[in-house]
């Protein structure tokens, strides 16, 4: 799944470029963007995000 | 039949398998987070079933309503009546397949609640694995409530029409840590000196869980047959083989046997454990128990399971990983078509993105968990609306990838190569560590996919844009892969001259880059001379693309031999053969007999370069951007269900 960047909560750290195995994510206006082309959603950008601004939008089935 | 002993039928309590193999317990991500089971799922098992094996076993469905049994987000659940249409589902869908369908319950333990803050343990032992939840000891209520759970799943299961029911004590699991003197401190009934002290829970669960299940469901066990836990004070090897005979003693109709802990030190299932290695465990327990030996652990090529089941070693042979890569791997092996499975590579890519919330993914098979979708081929390719003329440059795994693909969807396809041998940096990467010939698997195999699909493959051919232009192509696929900066003046040797070429630098050698590339050519260097190796990298991290899984032990070697690791660094050139390293500790000048450029780049802007050879140009792989296996065979595989 896409990872989805909070761009308010997102402070431009760059921690989520150094572990990003494809190099797809970069820094546009102090916010970091994803290449969504390159990313392989592996999810190591959201586990190192330190003020958790990236999220795994995991899906819900509603019946619970 | 070349497999006799794999493909002869199997008794499990009053059931009959038609062969000894087992499609073992594998979590997805594809299922809800809510716990409910999807249509990928049931595509996916539906697969696993179709493709022969005689069992097929659920991934492991955690029984508690919380969540701490839940390891994996998006693990299924059977903790509710209401989860049992869709397991019902489930059920059906393998065996209308034909295979055993075998519903495994987790609880997870140790390694669970992945959506709480807290895990439950016997005991207070701490995670020496930064991803787990720390742990909370269980009150005694709260293992009669697990007692509980397991048998209302045990319940739910039969309602939902399962065949055999696997309970889960391994690796760290809520059971594996009962039994395990490692984290069971306790001094209250569940835990004491004794393994059978320490067997309660599991004796337990089984007898609630079998009295659900009745008599015309078996109900089986894995267990740790070595947990590799000595330096933790762990169980011996024998307390483990005697947990067997205690499960049957309770009357597991099955036990399935499993080497390690996830915290265990030493490599249990990467590239570097030959594979059949933990044959031996499978072996012992054997003798302890009378009830059918089932065992997975790098059992990868049909012959080694055969042999040991021959021998009487195991009765069952287990598949995790090499069915992810192929589930049709029974029917093949079967057929005698071997050298058409897809080769499972141990790169456990598959495991390690279930840790980061991610379904999972096969190095080797794109179309992983799209079964149910008849646009990624799984069953089979469409036929292209027009056939084209496709011409692909690079006969590396995008390229081949790509090939196989376009060529079954009825192109008319032709595969350059300038070399003389397929492979691409496969090539390279397979002389690096222990173990990583097996990356040439999956070049065979796809090799005989390009042949299978009448690709036209032609080696040593440089293609110019003007011998391309020439070729009359509607599509024109670049796959030539990646070449080397070169940030520093002077001579520099890079990884295609030392691995593939056989060029040895002097003893002191400046490595420049620290991503997969840079770290596979310090250990190439470190396993075949003594060096004195200082690694570069721009970033301010080793190791980015490269597997935890892998990653570990290389970083271990590199410690082991003194090689210096210099991160957010810049180099410029020092006098003579000197480089000076900026690092944000300071500049340092270091003196080098060699530099090897390990960063790679795409040369230049080859789609101008080609722009005049067909209407529509493509790059993939390492030639688009240079990254990992993986990226090079998923973007051939999506070009060719493109094009």
């Amino acid at each position: 799944m896409m990872p989805r960047i909070d761009e308010d909560a997102c402070t431009g750290c760059g921690k989520c470029i150094e572990v990003c195995p494809p190099l797809a994510i970069h820094l546009e206006d102090g916010k970091a963007r994803i290449e969504e082309e390159f990313c392989e959603e592996c999810g190591f950008c959201a586990a190192a995000c330190p003020v958790s601004a990236i999220g795994i939008p995991f899906p819900k089935s509603g019946a619970s | 039949m070349d497999y006799p002993h794999v493909f002869s039928p199997g008794r499990i309590g009053p059931l009959t398998a038609k062969n000894r193999i087992k499609y073992a317990a594998t979590e997805t991500n594809f299922n809800t987070q809510d716990g409910f089971v999807t249509d990928k799922e049931i595509a996916y098992l539906a697969a696993q079933a179709k493709g022969g094996a005689g069992i097929v076993t659920t991934q492991g469905a955690y029984p508690d309503l919380p969540g701490e049994g839940k390891g994996f987000r998006g693990t299924m659940s059977i903790a509710h009546d209401s989860f049992i249409p869709g397991l019902a589902k489930l059920a059906a869908a393998i065996k209308e397949n034909g295979a055993l369908s075998c519903l495994q319950i987790l609880h997870c333990g140790r390694e669970g609640g992945v959506d709480l803050d807290y895990c439950l343990m016997p005991s207070v032992v701490p995670q020496r694995l930064s991803y787990f939840k720390p742990p909370r000891e269980m009150t005694a209520a709260e293992i009669g409530q697990a007692v509980k759970d397991h048998a209302a799943a045990a319940r739910r299961a039969v309602e939902a029409g399962f065949d055999m029911i696997e309970l889960s004590g391994i690796v760290g699991y809520l059971i594996s840590t009962f039994i395990s003197r490692y984290t069971n401190k306790r001094e209250d009934t569940y835990g004491g000196e004794t393994l059978r002290e320490r067997c309660r829970l599991m004796v337990e669960v089984l007898g609630a869980v079998r009295a659900e299940a009745g008599d015309r469901v078996p109900v089986g066990i894995r267990l740790c047959g070595a947990e590799i836990l000595e330096d933790r004070g762990g169980n011996t090897l024998e307390e483990s083989i005697e947990s067997f005979a205690i499960a049957e003693e309770a009357g597991a109709a099955f036990v399935s046997v499993t080497v390690g802990w996830h915290e265990s030190s030493i490599s249990v299932i990467t590239r570097d454990v030959p594979m059949g290695h933990w044959l031996w465990v499978g072996e012992r327990v054997k003798k302890a128990v009378s009830v059918p030996v089932m065992m997975a652990f790098r059992l990868f090529l049909p012959h080694i399971p055969e042999k040991a089941i021959a021998a009487g070693s195991i009765d069952f042979w287990e598949a995790c990983r090499p069915m992810i890569a192929d589930p049709e791997l029974p029917q093949k092996a079967a057929e005698g078509r071997e050298a058409e499975i897809v080769p499972c590579i141990a790169c456990n890519l598959c495991f390690s993105r279930l840790y980061y919330h991610q379904p999972i993914m096969c190095t080797v098979r794109p179309s992983l968990g799209h079964e149910g979708e008849a646009a990624w081929g799984y069953y089979g390719f469409a036929p292209a609306g027009k056939k084209k003329r496709v011409g692909i440059v690079g006969g590396g795994p995008a390229g081949l990838q790509c090939a196989a693909v376009a060529g079954k969807k009825g192109h008319d396809v032709a595969l350059w190569e300038k070399g003389t041998v397929l492979g691409g940096s496969v090539l390279l990467a397979a002389r690096i560590d222990e173990g990583d010939e097996e990356l040439l698997r999956p070049v065979r195999y796809l090799e005989g996919e390009c042949r299978r699909a009448g690709v036209a493959v032609e080696l040593g051919l440089e293609c110019s844009p003007e011998v391309l232009a020439a070729a009359g192509l509607d599509t024109l696929v670049i796959a030539s892969g990646a070449g080397f900066s070169r940030p520093l003046p002077g001579p520099c040797l890079d990884p295609v001259g030392i691995i593939g070429k056989g060029k040895k630098p002097g003893k002191s050698v400046l490595v420049l880059g620290g991503d997969g590339v840079g770290l596979a050519t310090a250990v190439y260097l470190l396993r075949t001379g003594d060096y004195a190796i200082t690694i570069v990298e721009a970033s301010g991290r080793l190791g980015r693309d490269v597997s935890p899984f892998y990653l570990w032990r290389y970083l271990k070697l590199f410690r082991e031999r003194g090689v210096v690791t210099l991160t957010r660094a810049k180099v410029s050139a020092g006098p003579r053969r000197a480089v000076a390293v900026t690092t944000p500790k300071g500049e340092q000048t270091i003196d080098v007999d060699d530099i090897v450029t390990a960063v790679r780049q795409t040369s230049e802007d080859l789609k101008s370069l080609y722009a005049r050879c067909a209407p529509e140009i493509y790059l993939l792989g390492d030639a688009k951007r240079p990254r990992r296996l993986h990226n090079a065979i998923h973007d051939g595989y999506r070009l060719g269900l493109q094009l």
